[in-house]
């Protein structure tokens, strides 16, 4: 029977080594005990033993003086005379099966009384802290439900960053400004008959922000000092009067800007204003279109929201509050008459603006809406 | 007197388990070549004589304890070609269930108690069956077989010192094949006359010539004869040359040259034997060539065989690290008022009630014969129990570890009292390869029950070689129950349940708490390991500590409360296993974890726990898991620098109010 001549392992952990030549002819006769080849390991050069009588077959496609040969591989075989040379093959012993014992020291759950609220982890805590939000309220995707810090922050901004950045610019605007808010009333009565005319002839009336923010440019042109902003210690004029508008969208508060409203029929300003808004909710604003403002309108009136004081949509100098037109008994010429009302919220910069101007601001602007005095 | 020169039936069985174990370390070196063999193999070629000639006067119950080039003493001592081939193929089939290979031969069935990667623990064991025969009162004896590299190892001097003064039922018997792997014993060899060595030892040597089997059987049936006899042990050295490398796989001819190994094989042991089977007309050629063909054919099958058989089930390759399942104990709670007695006395209790009960226990000490141990581990027990069973020792740390392995090993149930925890260092090899590794390796057929006791701790000045703690290192090592009790009542449930277990039982006691008192029922019972003592209940934070750290906790605990703190104290009670079930319970409850222990932090049981409270108790954390340590130096003597290297109550308490606001 044909026994191979295989390639062992010398020494613990030889894989490989370097065939460095028969020792014996091709056909020669070999007996037990004697050297068949060499072989070179890392550690040394060694004579390799044959453990049976026979003739040597060296295989002619088998390993030349020099080349590298795997330990188990065959290079020849030790025949009995006239036996037929048998096919190289790779010895068809089933490797032993080779993977890793399981975890033995799985843990048991706990016994214990039951926590009461949702297992989170203390990074998500932190980052609930730092953010300013309730992680209870997070959905726990862990793999035991736990609250990751991923799942506080897709609490606070599902569509992304947007949360955060209205943390941060919002928090850089209480730090940085010294805001003061001033608040009047003022008689929208001929705006709202002005918006009936119109309406009668077509469904594509400007609303009433548009109306007040093509107003507010209009008292901007009178007093710019609302219209600038606070840079490297002064007080820097701004080149044209670019309101912010700001909608509130799902992922949040997003402001888009207006350009040059001054020169804006009330036309176009209803037409672009609608578009902004409504890209802003489909969340399909470009950056540039969210920078550059110079003033900012923002209106809660929708909300039955009256007054508030609205934070500066830093670095500009001033921001807009528009409350719910209400109709209310108001005293004219000393007679009680249903007159409809708005309330202004006005936020500036007292590092920039003083009381009295912004007051004159806000004076100009309340004779405007009441005479709905559009140019 | 000298015994009848053996018969041809004898001879003839000499020469058939000679032929049979050449035939196998033939078809292993030629499976190594093929790569069946997936580690390490050591042929016994040119040596078969001593084992066979050796073996041929055993019986089954007699212990043969061996060496790395083992596959001879397995062979001759009963273990089957197949069993031996197929272990060496890391089948299910092999006598060690594919556990050990070539260095680790495990079949006690017919009193082949192992074979050992490690040079020297096999003379130790071997004298421990000896010792374990004794006690029994059996006429077995235990045989150990080693090389000339052994003799130059303190376990041969350790061994053979222990059994001559205890005159123990073993015979040594050294093989001394002129290399220690490949360093040349002529050089290693101060005396490079190993039988000469015995005088220094009170025994009897015999220089045999290794390759002679009829002059091995001959010595060899007087050296057991006088162990089963009571008169004690007896070195035989044989002579004798391996015509194989070291290993398959070796080089050879660095360290000796290819003549010398051509010069030695023509002395070949069973030549000489066949040559005079023929000369003396005891056999014929064709009856010797019958059986050699007979040998070969026996050797195929097996070889056939083992490589047919099934791999271990992966699934098993963690089992029998411990005897079976634990016992289940029902532990009676503390009685309250019961009276009061000294850990030292609860600890004697137990012992001398298990003696009494159990009389194969036998203690190993310094000092705890008549004089009654250093600590009083053993007082009046050697006037009940006689010298036997209360052996005093010479300072012979590995000696009589390492016997006492081999005594566990054969039925019988050592106590090993080492005083001082530090003066064990000296015998770690012996616990840890040998002792804590056996059940292991010999698939669960051998049982360990041996109990390693001593003193740890820190106090009155001790100083860096009587104060040490090493329950974390030990703990670190499958195969070992780690105890270390803080209270008289756990000291002896503990106690009493070691002495009933079948694992290794490292029991270390803290000499600070040896004087403690405490309420301990007088009838006994046993508290499992694994169990953690809740010793203080509290809402607060959880405290872990052991031994004399349990004191100082309560204390502190104590002067806490006062301020509001509300501490739980947890002693596990036992390191191996760790209970860390009731840390874990505790903790969801407190939030809050400090370990209070007073070995060293690197790598300790503060860092075991902390690191399974983070993965299993993470969400019931409340803040970072602390630890308190002692400082991690050498003990030092100095009052004051002593103190400064142990925590203590304040700090404890300090520690403790740190945590809970954080």
């Amino acid at each position: 029977m044909a026994i191979p001549i295989t390639v062992p392992r010398l020494g613990w952990n030889m894989e490989q080594g370097i065939f460095a030549g028969w020792l014996k002819a091709d056909g020669a006769a070999v007996r037990a005990g004697e050297s068949l080849f060499t072989l070179e390991s890392e550690k040394a050069t060694q004579d390799i033993e044959g453990f049976d009588d026979g003739v040597l077959h060296i295989a002619p496609d088998g390993p030349r003086q020099g080349d590298i040969v795997p330990v188990g591989a065959i290079i020849g075989f030790v025949l009995e005379p006239g036996e037929a040379i048998p096919a190289l093959t790779s010895p068809a012993a089933a490797p032993p099966k080779k993977e890793m014992l399981a975890a033995t020291e799985r843990v048991p759950a706990t016994q214990g009384p039951r926590r009461t609220e949702p297992a989170s982890s203390p990074r998500a805590r932190r980052t609930a802290a730092k953010l300013g939000v309730d992680w209870r309220h997070a959905k726990g995707t862990g793999q035991t439900g736990r609250i990751r810090e991923r799942d506080v922050l897709a609490l606070t901004a599902p569509a992304g960053s947007t949360r955060r950045i209205i943390a941060e610019r919002m928090l850089a605007s209480q730090r940085s400004t010294a805001p003061v808010t001033l608040m009047t009333t003022v008689d929208a009565t001929a705006l709202v008959k002005l918006r009936k005319q119109w309406k009668v002839v077509s469904d594509l009336i400007p609303t009433f922000t548009d109306l007040l923010v093509k107003l507010a440019a209009s008292a901007i042109e009178k007093h710019p000092l609302l219209n600038s902003r606070w840079e490297n210690d002064r007080v820097v004029a701004s080149g044209g009067v670019h309101i912010g508008i700001a909608v509130d969208t799902e992922a949040g508060l997003l402001v888009p800007v207006l350009r040059d409203v001054s020169t804006l029929s009330l036309k176009d300003l209803a037409a672009q204003t609608r578009d902004l808004i409504e890209r802003a909710r489909q969340r399909k604003l470009s950056a540039n279109e969210m920078q550059g403002g110079t003033f900012t309108v923002t209106s809660l009136g929708a909300f039955g929201i009256d007054a508030f004081t609205p934070i500066i949509n830093y670095p500009e100098c001033a921001i807009l509050g528009i409350g719910r037109i209400r109709r209310c008994p108001v005293v004219v010429d000393d007679a009680i008459v249903i007159r409809d009302q708005v309330t202004l919220s006005l936020t500036f910069d007292h590092r920039i603006a003083d009381g009295a101007p912004a007051a004159r601001f806000l004076q100009t602007l309340s004779v405007l809406i009441e005479k709905a005095e559009f140019v | 007197m000298s015994p009848p020169p053996p018969g041809k039936d004898r001879l003839l069985s000499l020469y058939r388990k000679m032929v049979l174990i050449r035939r196998c370390e033939e078809q292993l070196a030629k499976s190594h070549q093929r790569g069946l063999i997936h580690g390490a193999c050591h042929t016994y070629v040119g040596q078969e004589a001593i084992a066979v000639g050796v073996c041929a006067h055993l019986r089954t119950e007699d212990a043969v304890f061996s060496t790395h080039r083992g596959h001879g003493h397995a062979l001759a001592k009963g273990v089957s070609a197949e069993q031996l081939i197929a272990e060496l193929y890391g089948r299910a089939t092999g006598c060690s269930r594919g556990r050990g290979g070539s260095m680790h031969l495990f079949a006690p069935e017919v009193g082949m108690m192992g074979t050992s990667g490690i040079v020297g623990p096999c003379i130790l064991q071997a004298a421990g069956a000896g010792y374990s025969f004794r006690l029994l009162k059996r006429d077995n004896v235990g045989v150990a077989f080693f090389g000339d590299g052994a003799v130059n190892n303190g376990a041969f001097h350790e061994g053979l010192n222990l059994a001559s003064i205890w005159k123990l039922p073993a015979v040594f018997v050294c093989e001394n094949n002129e290399f220690a792997t490949e360093v040349p014993f002529k050089y290693s060899a101060g005396n490079p006359t190993v039988a000469s060595r015995a005088a220094s030892y009170g025994m009897a040597g015999v220089d045999l010539d290794g390759n002679d089997v009829l002059a091995i059987h001959a010595a060899a049936t007087d050296a057991i004869e006088r162990a089963r006899q009571g008169g004690g042990p007896t070195l035989l050295e044989c002579r004798t040359y391996r015509t194989r490398a070291h290993a398959e796989g070796m080089g050879d001819f660095t360290y000796r040259t290819r003549e010398e190994v051509e010069a030695w094989k023509p002395r070949c042991p069973i030549a000489r034997l066949r040559a005079h089977l023929l000369g003396a007309a005891l056999a014929s050629e064709t009856e010797l060539a019958n059986l050699d063909a007979e040998i070969s054919a026996e050797v195929e099958a097996a070889h056939g065989a083992a490589e047919k058989a099934s791999w271990p089930d992966p699934a098993c390759a963690a089992t029998h690290v411990f005897a079976g399942p634990a016992r289940p104990v029902t532990t009676p709670p503390t009685p309250a008022g019961a009276r009061e007695i000294s850990y030292m006395q609860a600890t004697l209790e137990a012992l001398s009630f298990e003696m009494k009960h159990n009389p194969r226990i036998f203690v190993l000490g310094e000092g705890i014969g008549q004089r009654g141990g250093n600590f009083k581990t053993t007082a009046g027990l050697y006037d009940l129990y006689g010298p036997e069973r209360l052996r005093d020792t010479p300072i012979s740390e590995r000696g009589f570890v390492g016997l006492g392995g081999g005594a566990a090993m054969t039925g019988s149930r050592p106590v090993i009292d080492f005083m001082f925890a530090d003066f064990v260092l000296d015998a770690v090899g012996e616990i840890i390869n040998q002792i804590a590794k056996i059940q292991y390796m010999s698939d669960g057929r051998i049982k360990m029950p041996i109990l390693l006791r001593g003193c740890i701790g820190i106090g009155h000045s001790a100083a860096t070689h009587h104060s040490g703690n090493y329950y974390p290192m030990y703990a670190h090592f499958p195969g070992l129950r780690v105890v270390v009790p803080s209270t008289p009542y756990d000291a002896k449930g503990l106690l009493h349940h070691a002495l009933r277990c079948d694992d290794p039982v490292l029991f270390l006691e803290h000499r600070e708490l040896l004087s403690l008192k405490g309420s301990t029922p007088e009838g006994d019972y046993e508290i499992p390991f694994g169990q953690a003592a809740v010793v203080r209940e509290g809402k607060d934070v959880t405290v872990v500590a052991l031994a004399l750290m349990v004191q100082h906790v309560l204390k502190a605990s104590a002067t806490l409360a006062a301020e509001g703190i509300s501490v739980e104290l947890i002693d596990p009670r036992t390191v191996a296993p760790l209970d860390v079930d009731t840390i874990a319970q505790s903790v969801r409850k407190t939030g809050r974890l400090l370990i209070v222990d007073e070995a060293f932090m690197p790598f300790g049981i503060g860092a075991e726990i902390a690191a399974q409270i983070a993965d299993r108790g993470f969400d019931d954390l409340d803040a970072p898991v602390r630890r308190l340590n002692g400082v991690h130096t050498p003990t030092p003597y100095s009052p004051t620098l002593e103190s400064a290297v142990v925590p203590n109550v304040e700090q404890i308490a300090q520690a403790i109010r740190s945590l809970v606001s954080e």
